[in-house]
């Protein structure tokens, strides 16, 4: 058995304590709170975390002595709690330990303190000399039970810590904020404490939601709702919180204050069981940078989600019915498949959004000077069918035409309905640019 | 006497020079009559005539390439088709488009990325991820992130007409985070910029086609080499679409309906 046990003095606050805890259970699973110390047994996880050294700075990370904590080691928990109260009283360890410990640092002793110095009885050693019985009815099994438990001769029984299912801690900030940026710090705490949770209870994040607290009821006669809600999602889950800190930082760069908030809250939505990251054996495989999905949430939030997008090819004759964009946030993962044969070499590389109306001069086109065609005309007609807008129905004349400045461009005769024949009484044609040649 | 000794003294220092030069090669030093060999792998640019020109034979894997283009003819990408649809076939994830040319202005109709005719080039549409910004500083930023990600092929950025706002120290950072990430990326950008100093190792321009000039026309403006004076005329990459403008004179009359086509002829 190895024993650790962590004394996390009174000034740090609770959310850090939590973080602490949190830290621990990603170690071990046997992480239990007796009286003032934090212990953990390590004796299963060694091996994993590369020896105990390995573990401790795991553990305490960078900035552990500043914080005023302080660790100590031993075979059972109630000799690493004792070693830990010496340490807090400034004195040295034994030099045979747990015989010569001080019976004022065991809990169990601590009722009868002053008959056990009355009958001479100062350390663990001299109270195990006394003999069983007569310690036991004078001063009860506890003391004794505690005994044998400190020198390995009985099962140690804790009431270990265990995780919630979801994420939800709230901390008070520690100033009012006024804009939505100054959360970023408290956020920051409260998204190192996820990544803890997260870690503890092997799982990755899919959706998250920070709410945070207003500190007026209302503001210029207009009643307030006492929180106010950001809700984030990520694609694939992850433990990583250099992204999450990355979309929450973008989120809050955009996000207004109804008024000034006082307290922040971060719970979990969504999770999924966490696989660990795979990488590969072979060296070209492992590309240095961040996955896709991460760069599509990023640039989604900041420039919007219609901004970044994938182009679909669809089954249709009309150019501007042969692709529709797809959103590629909401798109992710599904590969859409083309429909086959919708590719045309003769077709232009760019469409225009909406066709513009050319300027016709004697008959002949002009988009910055005249346009000459260079081909036959390629006719195409379809969208009869769709009745619902009036633009849904083509008739036209496609041409490949020339421009002096722009290259080759890809333009339109729009031909009469039959239906309409007489109505479009003036004779002049109506021309169109679509599209231009790489 | 002094004078034909200094020029004695010289010719036998350069030759030591020449002979340091080709017993090793330093990084970054090349001799100023060839082609320097370049730090990072080359790939072909899909035309034999202009691999010839660039050091190291190719488009380079990693870094900063700029086009400049003419301001009505921002779209004008040609060039650059093969050798995407070559790194698409080669590796995974998809090609990041940046931005969008425009024909007349900021005004005008915005140019989309037309995907059934970039799918017979052999760029599928699922993996084209197009990214609107119309500022040029949200370009750049996107730029950045898209070269940061371990997926992306290749970064294709079209800068706006209006080139006050780029600075050179921000494409630096482009080109040192494309060399550090090991990704192509390439900048687009009107002809007005050729005034401009660049951080990109490898500058060209790609003229307007004419009927007397037919072809690519591309001129090397900046390459690790000596400097190209003439300017390459490339065969077009489209042979259905040359045979097409072939088949007909250019004087065709435009009334008459000799060919009609409904739908799509699988390339």
């Amino acid at each position: 058995m190895h024993w650790l046990a962590l004394y996390l003095p009174d000034t740090i606050a609770a959310a850090d304590r939590e973080t602490w805890r949190l830290r621990a259970l990603h170690l071990t699973p046997r992480v239990a709170q007796v009286d003032e110390a934090l212990v953990l047994e390590v004796s299963a996880s060694l091996r994993l975390w590369g020896g105990a050294d390995r573990l401790l700075q795991q553990l305490l990370g960078s900035n552990w002595h500043l914080a005023g904590v302080l660790y100590a080691q031993a075979a059972t928990y109630l000799i690493a709690i004792a070693l830990l109260r010496l340490q807090r009283l400034g004195q040295p360890p034994p030099q045979s330990c747990p015989q010569q410990l001080p019976l004022s640092v065991l809990g169990a002793a601590q009722p009868h303190l002053s008959v056990l110095a009355r009958v001479g009885c100062t350390t663990w050693g001299d109270l195990r000399a006394l003999p069983r019985a007569g310690v036991a009815r004078r001063f009860g099994l506890p003391l004794l039970e505690a005994l044998d438990a400190a020198h390995g001769e009985r099962v140690e029984t804790c009431t270990w810590l265990t995780l919630p299912e979801d994420f939800d801690l709230r901390l008070e900030l520690p100033a009012l904020a006024t804009s939505a940026p100054e959360l970023m710090w408290t956020a920051q705490r409260l998204l190192s404490a996820l990544q803890a949770w997260l870690r503890a209870r092997q799982r990755g994040v899919l959706a998250i939601e920070l709410e945070w607290a207003l500190d007026l009821k209302r503001l210029d006669g207009v009643l307030l709702p006492p929180t106010q809600r950001l809700t984030l999602r990520t694609a694939e889950p992850t433990q990583s919180t250099d992204h999450l800190r990355r979309l929450v930082g973008e989120h809050l760069a955009r996000a207004a204050l109804a008024a000034p908030a006082n307290a922040l809250r971060l719970r979990t939505l969504e999770t999924a069981p966490w696989a660990g990251a795979s990488t590969s054996l072979l060296p070209q495989d492992l590309r240095k940078g961040e996955k896709l999905h991460e760069l599509v949430e990023r640039l989604s939030v900041r420039l919007g989600a219609e901004q970044v997008r994938w182009p679909q090819t669809l089954a249709d004759h009309r150019p501007e019915h042969r692709q529709r964009w797809v959103n590629a946030r909401d798109a992710q993962g599904q590969s859409v498949a083309s429909p086959v044969g919708n590719q045309d070499a003769l077709l232009p590389t760019w469409l225009l959004r909406e066709p513009l109306p050319l300027r016709v001069v004697q008959g002949q086109p002009y988009f910055q000077g005249p346009l000459h065609t260079l081909t036959s005309p390629q006719r195409i007609e379809g969208g009869w069918w769709d009745t619902a807008t009036a633009e849904g129905t083509v008739l036209r004349d496609y041409f490949v035409a020339r421009s002096a400045q722009s290259g080759l461009l890809w333009i339109y005769r729009e031909r009469a309905r039959v239906g309409a024949t007489h109505a479009a009484s003036d004779t002049t044609e109506r021309w169109f640019l679509h599209g231009a040649y790489a | 006497m002094v004078s034909i000794y200094t020029v004695q003294k010289y010719s036998y220092q350069s030759k030591t020079m020449a002979a340091v030069l080709s017993a090793r090669d330093l990084p970054g030093v090349w001799p100023a009559h060839a082609l320097a060999t370049p730090s990072v792998a080359a790939y072909a640019t899909g035309f034999a005539a202009l691999d010839a020109e660039l050091p190291g034979g190719g488009w380079p894997e990693a870094g900063l390439v700029e086009l400049l283009l003419p301001a009505q003819a921002q779209h004008r990408w040609l060039v650059l088709l093969p050798a995407l649809a070559a790194r698409l076939r080669q590796h995974s994830g998809p090609l990041v488009l940046i931005g969008a040319p425009s024909l007349l202005g900021p005004q005008a109709p915005a140019l989309e990325p037309f995907s059934p005719a970039l799918a017979a080039q052999g760029m599928p549409a699922h993996r084209l991820l197009c990214i609107n910004a119309t500022s040029a500083a949200q370009r750049l930023w996107a730029c950045e992130q898209a070269l940061r990600c371990a997926d992306t092929v290749a970064v294709v950025a079209w800068l706006p007409a209006r080139e006050g706002t780029v600075q050179p120290a921000a494409l630096r950072r482009l080109h040192v985070g494309a060399v550090d990430y090991g990704k192509p990326l390439f900048v687009l950008r009107s002809v007005q910029a050729q005034q401009a100093s660049t951080p990109a190792p490898l500058r060209l321009e790609v003229a307007v086609e004419s009927d007397h000039a037919p072809g690519l026309q591309v001129r090397i403006l900046k390459r690790r080499g000596p400097p190209l004076h003439s300017t390459l005329a490339l065969r077009s990459p489209l042979p259905r679409l040359d045979a097409l403008l072939q088949a007909r004179p250019s004087t065709a009359v435009s009334g008459e309906v000799s060919h009609a086509l409904v739908g799509a002829v699988p390339a």
